[in-house]
């Protein structure tokens, strides 16, 4: 058995060694080094560009400025507002306005900034309200509608008057969650080359290849066959190397030019304006209750200033509201979101994308209703939760459930019951849930096609080599897909070799995005592994003259379950196979299922299955300073099938790291003139391991129907509930609310200090 | 691996003896003291300031030197903060400046930073150190590249933060630096370095060499406290160390406390605090260091916060003294 087996990955080795080639490590003879030109400007007209001196400068190849790439794209189809170079005008400061190629990087940055713009400088669009404000100078001018506003969401359910009228207590409040970003440990990077016939390959540390590969093609006016692009090795992604991006366009664009391979690589501080992170998002949020524990009515608004370009920002809108349906039951529901323009970096997706401000919100709200009911809040998440096969109000398809598993899991784990309220002064234990996606029923472009195929060949030498199209960015996708064809052939994931993300020689996967792959890629994987195994069982069959149905491949052996003589190895199977019915290979496809939603208008949010999660977090607060110190996180997760538990745990355990950093020091935060805060990884602070609590992953399995064995996703949805059970947990040590994000100490020391002022008075 | 933040071309020169390094100083004034570079290359790679000529201090083993006698310690300027921590004299005699050396950055930084860096380490600002593109986007600030200090904008000087980790301890240990150059040795002490204005940091003339530090034997003794966003990886938000002295009999004769990375000078608050330590007040010594202390928004962290952390920081660590 390979399914439910802790053990390492088959790739993990030569992560660990170093042997693992990354983009930056890739050298090509007579390779040219990219660097660009930023606007240090928020929102500026180019008025001229003077790029003489540094084409004059020795060792200078080639310059390019905006016209030179006149044709926009972005990752969504209804969204294409960005060009690689900003052309006439400039949005954000750090927005890429030239870029020059020359023999080494320190020659092509100073050449870089030997180009001289001249700007005429308007006035930046920086706040909500400024966005809001149809008076204020627009950012996008040639955009259908004359607004700032990229995306309004406005969706209704049920009757939700009546709902608000059925309840016995009403809450209403303001939240606030921050951008932040996801400071994977690879920048972007991407090296390019174009052979004699003009042929281009891309090496690009990205999540999307076949997606670049199409904006490749719009954007170089090429035939997509004739761009191959290749995911190496890839230092993490988090959502942020998930759109197309100025680097890989103009390295491309480049080698074209140049007639030489052109690597160009992001450093520290582009990769801040690179962002596509989190999108701050300013909530208000009013829920319904009976005092029985039945949540009657749900409205919710989101507000995001996004930045200078859509990105994922549509998606971003949708998904504010379309998950607050889940893990609770509700009937009546509306919500709205804008997301904004604004001269910023661009937002984007981040772990847990468009989910993880809302449930925020969410889950201090429902602490809140359940502290004015007298209802424990682990118990009304418990009678509140879905129940499997069922639909919610905004039509999501439910499949699996075990919110409840969970709960029950988490709350003995980390002892809950005996220390709710009863940890004494400062110190704190508090519980959330969330639900989350197992990628997007809907392809990010409508077509009907698979949106992922794996082709597994099987050597007569017993090597099984799997072609998939899926990346991995680290997340332990390849170990997946081997393990899973390993399942059904009776081998060991290691006997399997993956080969993957390469548009030129594998077949599609729409990329590693909305926890789509160990879902979609899986069951590809899983299709083609299950025909090879049917084909090695007839041929099997015929030999021992038995129905095929009776021969069982398990431990590298063929076995006829009625007679315990008839057994071969593996690879004799495999010979005796490919000598009666010819090579052996197939290929697997996933195409979701049609689910008819009774809204149309439902195309963003349905999913083939969804997550379920738990967790309690422990903290203690130190009153004089604000200091909250996250002592334990036990985290209980839904993930369907753990294929490896091990790689579960470690997701499992980077989610729960990623949000300690979001509850505690993350933002992605500007000064009021439109600059970054803290552009590096010195300033931006994410948490070392003296800030990390012990993480305690546990693994629940509510065997998906239509997962592969069962799997669902544990990439995003571990993160959801990490930030709202420490601002539970600090709510609990010290009875104050933090509605905003981070918990900073000046933050708690404020409030700590006015509840003692206000307490002080009341003694009076 | 592609250069990411090219350094702007410069000569270094690698001299064996301090003669020859005084030698090479006065031969181009222009020249900067490289010794760790733990510092002084992150700030040439964002183009703070690029000097032609960089001087090393790498092959004076004079200054990795670490004597001991009677009177005190004399400390090389190029020991590292990992010598200074494995050192027996220094964890016998001024543990808080071991501690002080194992706060700072990593372990990797602290086998390479020297105390005589630390020492003599720019001021600090969220406004300053930052790249030539950031920069270029505000307009510069008074410490480089422009006119306004962006800390204090009506203000005449720069509000730069000290923020070496080592000199609060230093200050406490009555610690004396010794500077050669082309006039010879002088010494002086160390809380006549800095300078309230953050643009000049230090006052040496540039044409000198930070040889050693010399430590008279401890009087009192000291604890020490470094408040920062991060455990690790992080300059500090404040940096506080106090002393308390005793006599034969351990009764308290009074103190000091030491505070840093509130301004461009390090605060070394002695008659404001000595009394109350002296009686045990700890709550009077942190209120009356809380009053001097006037941080600005050098860092992303709300000044008024970190001013509120000096008053828990010095009771704290004076409380570790008087457990």
């Amino acid at each position: 058995m390979s399914i439910g087996k802790a053990e390492a990955k088959i790739d993990g080795l030569e992560k660990i060694d170093g042997s693992a080639v990354f983009v930056d490590d890739m050298q090509r003879p007579g390779m040219l080094h990219a660097a660009f030109l930023r606007s240090p400007h928020p929102h500026a007209r180019i008025v001229s560009i003077d790029t003489s001196l540094a084409a004059a400068m020795p060792g200078v190849h080639a310059i390019l400025t905006g016209p030179d790439l006149p044709i926009e794209y972005g990752v969504i189809p209804v969204a294409q507002d960005e060009t690689a170079l900003a052309i006439d005008k400039v949005r954000f400061i750090g927005e890429e306005v030239a870029v020059v190629a020359a023999i080494d990087r320190p020659t092509a940055v100073r050449a870089a900034q030997a180009i001289v713009v001249k700007y005429e400088v308007l006035e930046p669009v920086l706040t909500i309200e400024d966005a809001l404000d149809p008076e204020k100078p627009l950012i996008h001018e040639n955009r259908r509608k004359a607004s700032n506003v990229l995306r309004r969401v406005f969706q209704k359910y049920g009757d939700v008057d009546a709902g608000f009228e059925e309840a016995d207590i009403i809450l209403e409040d303001d939240y606030f969650y921050p951008g932040s970003t996801h400071v994977p440990l690879e920048s972007q990077g991407a090296l390019a080359e174009v052979d004699k016939k003009g042929k281009l390959t891309l090496y690009s540390s990205t999540q999307i290849p076949h997606y670049l590969q199409r904006a490749l093609a719009r954007i170089l006016e090429m035939p997509a066959k004739q761009i191959r692009v290749i995911k190496p090795h890839v230092g993490a992604g988090y959502g942020g190397k998930s759109d197309p991006f100025s680097n890989e366009i103009c390295a491309a664009a480049l080698a074209r030019v140049t007639g030489r391979p052109v690597k160009c690589i992001l450093n520290r501080e582009e990769v801040f304006y690179a962002h596509r992170g989190r999108h701050p998002a300013k909530m208000r949020l009013k829920m319904g209750i009976t005092k029985a524990g039945k949540i009657t009515a749900c409205d919710f608004e989101a507000v995001s200033p996004g930045g200078a370009y859509a990105s994922f920002g549509v998606v971003t809108a949708y998904y504010f509201g379309v998950f607050m349906t889940l893990p609770y039951k509700l009937d009546n529901y509306k919500f709205e979101a804008k997301r904004l323009y604004t001269n910023h970096p661009p937002c984007g997706p981040k772990r847990g994308h468009g989910a993880i401000q809302p449930r925020f919100a969410l889950e201090l709200h429902l602490d809140k209703l359940a502290h004015a009911i007298g209802i424990d809040p682990a118990e009304l998440r418990r009678m509140n939760s879905v129940e499997p096969n069922t639909e919610t109000c905004n039509g999501l398809r439910i499949t699996s459930v075990a919110l409840r598993e969970c709960i029950d899991l988490v709350k003995e784990a980390s002892g809950y019951e005996s220390k709710k309220g009863k940890l004494g002064p400062n110190r704190g234990i508090g519980l959330a849930t969330s639900a989350y996606m197992c990628g997007a029923l809907h392809p990010i472009y409508q077509n009907e096609m698979p949106q992922s195929a794996v082709q597994v060949l099987i050597d007569r030498s017993g090597s099984v080599a799997i072609y998939s199209g899926t990346s991995d960015i680290g997340q332990g996708s390849n170990h997946m897909l081997a393990a899973l064809v390993a399942q059904s052939l009776g081998i060991s994931a290691e006997d399997c070799v993956v080969l993957e993300a390469d548009t030129g020689l594998t077949p599609v996967d729409l990329g590693s995005y909305s926890s789509r792959v160990t879902f979609m890629a899986g069951n590809a994987a899983v299709d083609a592994a299950e025909k090879l195994a049917t084909m090695l069982r007839e041929s099997l069959g015929q030999k021992w003259e038995c129905e095929p149905e009776r021969v069982r491949l398990l431990n590298g052996e063929a076995l006829n379950l009625d007679n315990e003589e008839l057994r071969m190895s593996f690879v004799d199977a495999v010979i005796l196979s490919e000598s009666s019915s010819g090579t052996l290979s197939a290929v697997g496809h996933y195409k979701p299922p049609k689910i008819g939603s009774r809204f149309r208008r439902q195309s963003v949010g349905p999913s083939p299955a969804y997550s379920f999660t738990a967790q309690v977090a422990e903290v203690e607060v130190d009153p004089e300073t604000g200091i909250v110190r996250i002592d334990k996180i036990w985290c209980a997760h839904d993930c369907g099938k753990a294929i490896n538990p091990t790689i579960v745990e470690g997701q499992i355990e980077g989610s729960v790291y990623m949000g300690v950093g979001e509850a505690m020091i993350e933002h992605h935060n500007f000064h009021a003139n439109g600059l970054h805060r803290a552009p590096s990884i010195l300033e931006y602070k994410i948490p070392t391991i003296h800030e990390t609590p012990e993480i305690v992953a546990l693994l629940v399995e509510s065997n998906d129907p239509e997962g592969p064995h069962g799997a669902k996703e544990a990439g995003e949805g571990p993160q959801l509930a990490t930030v709202p059970a420490i601002g539970i947990a600090i709510h609990d040590a010290c009875g104050i609310w933090l509605n905003e994000a981070p918990f900073t100490p000046d933050k708690l020391l404020k409030r700590l200090e006015k509840a003692q002022r206000s307490q002080a008075k009341a003694a009076k | 691996m592609s250069e990411m933040l090219p350094l702007p071309p410069f000569d270094l020169h690698h001299p064996e003896s301090i003669e020859e390094c005084t030698a090479l100083l006065q031969a181009h004034p222009d020249a900067k003291i490289v010794a760790g570079g733990t510092d002084l290359l992150p700030s040439m790679k964002y183009g703070l300031f690029s000097p032609p000529t960089l001087i090393s201090t790498k092959k004076i083993s004079e200054l990795q030197e670490l004597r001991s006698n009677l009177n005190g310690l004399q400390l090389g300027a190029s020991l590292t903060h990992l010598d200074l921590q494995k050192s027996p004299e220094i964890r016998e005699q001024f543990p808080a400046l071991a501690e002080a050396c194992s706060q700072v950055a990593t372990p990797t930084l602290q086998a390479m930073g020297t105390l005589g860096g630390n020492i003599m380490l720019d001021t600090r600002c969220l406004w300053y150190n930052q790249s030539e593109l950031w920069r270029n986007a505000l307009g510069g600030c008074l410490k480089c590249e422009g006119s306004v200090c962006h800390v204090a904008p009506k203000g005449t000087g720069c509000y730069a933060a000290h923020s070496a980790d080592t000199v609060p301890v230093l200050l406490l240990a009555g610690a004396q630096i010794e500077f050669i150059g082309p006039s010879g040795t002088r010494q002086v002490a160390l809380s006549e370095l800095y300078n309230s204005d953050g643009l000049k940091g230090t006052n040496t003339p540039p044409n000198e060499l930070l040889t050693r530090v010399i430590l008279p034997k401890p009087t009192g003794t000291i604890a020490y406290r470094k408040l920062r966003v991060r455990e690790s990886i992080d300059y500090p938000l404040l940096l506080t160390a106090v002393r308390v002295d005793r006599d034969e009999s351990g009764a308290c004769t009074g103190g000091a406390v030491a505070l840093s990375s509130l301004g461009p000078q390090p605060l070394l608050l002695e008659n404001e605090v000595s009394e109350h330590i002296r009686s045990g007040d700890l709550e009077g010594a942190a209120e009356a260091a809380y009053r001097t202390a006037m941080p600005l928004s050098t860092h992303n962290t709300p000044s008024l916060w970190r001013k509120k952390m000096v008053r828990v920081e010095v009771r704290r660590a004076l409380n570790t003294l008087f457990d």
